[in-house]
């Protein structure tokens, strides 16, 4: 009997069958090329003298590579600019955004304090708010600070968004009270079980939050737009979509430059694939 | 404790100030937090509702003129396609890339053999900022050497204009989140579907239950917290959409792809009239808050 409902268990082993996994390869296969062949044929562009772009049938592969686009692309506009400025100004966000945003989690997270539904339920409610029918009144507002046009334009604003907060908190929140009560005991100050224990243990929420935050800046348009004019100013978003506006679009410059851009975030995501693929995910879930 | 040795005065002192302490260490761990919160997006907020009462500030100082803009905005025709054309969006971009996301994530959880190369590949264009993931869309839409065309033209003959057709324009808009957000979302619900008990599927199976009643009984329900995290989410961010359709069609052709955002950043730039959009500002902060309202209640718990 017991032998019995032991192989019928066995039996019935979720594994997929045969022509299931067959079905899952070729529709993975399909989503693979949808995915990487645009990379691909902007790179085949990047390298093609423009006026063979408008050749029919295409060539995929040119038969002499041409390297004006990127030549004129480096010299000829403020490409390097934008690359720097975007990443100076993600940095500085990143970093300061996790310290602010750990303090304020921590905050929620474990200290007892008179008003804490209230600022959390502020907070979380906040995350609704549309950031784009912000644009008006803050434009304004960084205009009469005077930061129009300046990085700081970009660096400030980007330090009030409340959904960082949230998700280090459900980091700290799951960590144990007795940590924490053991220290106090000890004689340690809250600011030193804040660094020196609570910080190292939250690591892995600190690395996603930093790439969520550095993501979110890097591709930001509407923003950068509204609030800086200057072109050696700008962000790479913005930069790039500038390069179209010319009466006569150069397609071979637009796509040496979106096919350049997209290096450093490469490897970047190749260096933190893991932090990229698995644990943001699971973890913006419970945030 | 010994309470003998204090006093209950003295103990009610004590108490006040060991509470005052306490509150006062937790607001200094938030005190960074609350001032850039206060001041980017509180005040703002604040003076968001004051503007749409206002005229004029860009060049000279602002001008109050009562409900003028919001009489304008009721009588605005493109305001209200402005905001069909965003819903539009939302229901086009929204339920496609959910059901494509849903069908790659179910095919990286059957396979074992390569799944991190797919999931890589999948999830690169996730990387790539909106704009320009539309930029991009150029070379697959553009007559003459998109991608699609080339094969629009071996097929069809003729290549169609996916951006200068007035029915065309917007599921073509749609069409670069679904291709940018669908390797998010697949690897969204596939840790979703990872972290389901597995002991369920194993009872439903010895029930008989194939791969399809499964999913549609056991997998989908169970999945419904991954979901209205990622409806909200989605219609949250979609409902501001922006980026693509300034750099593919700029609101046209015929404003069949102007959203509110869009029409937002026009009245600020183009037509020099901040409190008319600063009154669209807050039209849009409703619908939003509205649908999410709507989204919360249609997801809670029935038990």
């Amino acid at each position: 009997m017991w032998r019995l409902a032991r192989r019928k268990r066995n039996a019935v082993s979720l594994k997929p069958t045969l022509p299931m996994v067959t079905m899952s390869y070729g529709v993975l296969m399909l989503a693979a090329v949808i995915s990487i062949v645009p990379f691909l044929y902007i790179l085949s562009t990047s390298v093609k003298d423009t006026n063979s772009l408008f050749s029919y049938p295409p060539e995929w592969i040119p038969d002499e590579l041409f390297w004006g686009n990127y030549a004129k692309l480096l010299q000829e506009t403020s490409f390097l600019n934008w690359t720097l400025n975007t990443f100076m100004i993600g940095l500085a966000i990143t970093v300061l955004k996790l310290v602010i945003d750990a303090m304020a989690a921590y905050s929620l997270a474990k200290l007892q304090f008179a008003g804490k539904r209230f600022v959390s339920a502020t907070l979380l409610l906040a995350v609704a708010i549309p950031v784009a029918a912000l644009i008006i009144p803050l434009f304004f507002l960084v205009r009469s600070m005077g930061l129009l046009n300046t990085y700081w334009a970009l660096i400030l604003p980007a330090l009030a968004n409340p959904l960082g907060i949230f998700l280090l908190r459900s980091f700290i929140v799951s960590l144990p009270d007795d940590l924490i009560h053991s220290a106090r005991l000890d004689g340690a100050g809250e600011l030193r079980i804040f660094a020196q224990i609570i910080l190292p243990l939250i690591s892995s929420g600190l690395v996603v939050h930093a790439i969520f935050t550095f993501m979110l800046q890097y591709t930001n348009f509407l923003w950068p737009l509204v609030a800086i004019q200057s072109d050696s100013r700008q962000v790479l978003t913005v930069g790039i979509s500038s390069l179209k506006s010319n009466f006569v679009v150069d397609w071979g410059l637009i796509s040496a430059a979106s096919l350049l851009a997209t290096i450093p975030i490469t490897l970047l995501f190749l260096a933190l694939q893991r932090f990229f693929l698995a644990q943001s995910l699971s973890s913006a879930l419970k945030g | 404790m010994n309470d003998t040795t204090v006093s209950a005065t003295e103990h009610r002192r004590l108490r006040r100030w060991l509470v005052l302490r306490r509150n006062l260490t937790a607001y200094l761990f938030l005190a960074p937090a609350l001032v850039f919160f206060g001041t980017f997006l509180v005040w703002p907020g604040l003076s968001l509702f004051v503007q749409t009462f206002q005229t004029g500030g860009v060049m000279s100082p602002a001008v109050f003129v009562g409900t003028e803009n919001w009489e304008r905005t009721f009588a605005d025709p493109l305001v209200l396609k402005t905001i069909w054309n965003t819903l539009r969006y939302c229901l086009m971009a929204i339920p496609a890339v959910f059901v494509i996301a849903m069908i790659f994530a179910l095919a990286l959880n059957s396979i074992s053999v390569g799944q991190t190369a797919f999931k890589t590949m999948i999830y690169y264009p996730t990387l790539q900022p909106i704009l320009i993931a539309a930029l991009m869309f150029t070379f697959v839409l553009h007559q003459d050497f998109g991608v699609l065309n080339i094969v629009m033209r071996a097929i069809a003959g003729e290549p169609v204009n996916f951006l200068g057709n007035e029915d065309l324009a917007m599921p073509t808009i749609a069409m670069v989140e679904v291709w940018k957000g669908m390797g998010f979302w697949a690897l969204l619900f596939l840790a979703g579907i990872q972290n389901l008990p597995k002991d369920l599927y194993h009872a439903a199976e010895l029930d008989g239950a194939g791969p399809v009643r499964r999913f549609f009984q056991l997998t989908l329900p169970l999945l419904k917290p991954t979901f209205f995290f990622s409806v909200t989410f989605a219609t949250i961010v979609n409902l501001q959409v922006f980026d693509s359709i300034f750099i593919l069609t700029d609101g046209g052709p015929f404003h069949s792809t102007a959203s509110t955002t869009w029409y937002i950043y026009r009245s600020l730039f183009t037509f020099s009239e901040p409190g008319y959009g600063a009154t669209l500002s807050f039209v849009l902060v409703l619908v939003v808050l509205v649908l999410t309202a709507i989204q919360s209640y249609a997801f809670r718990d029935r038990r």
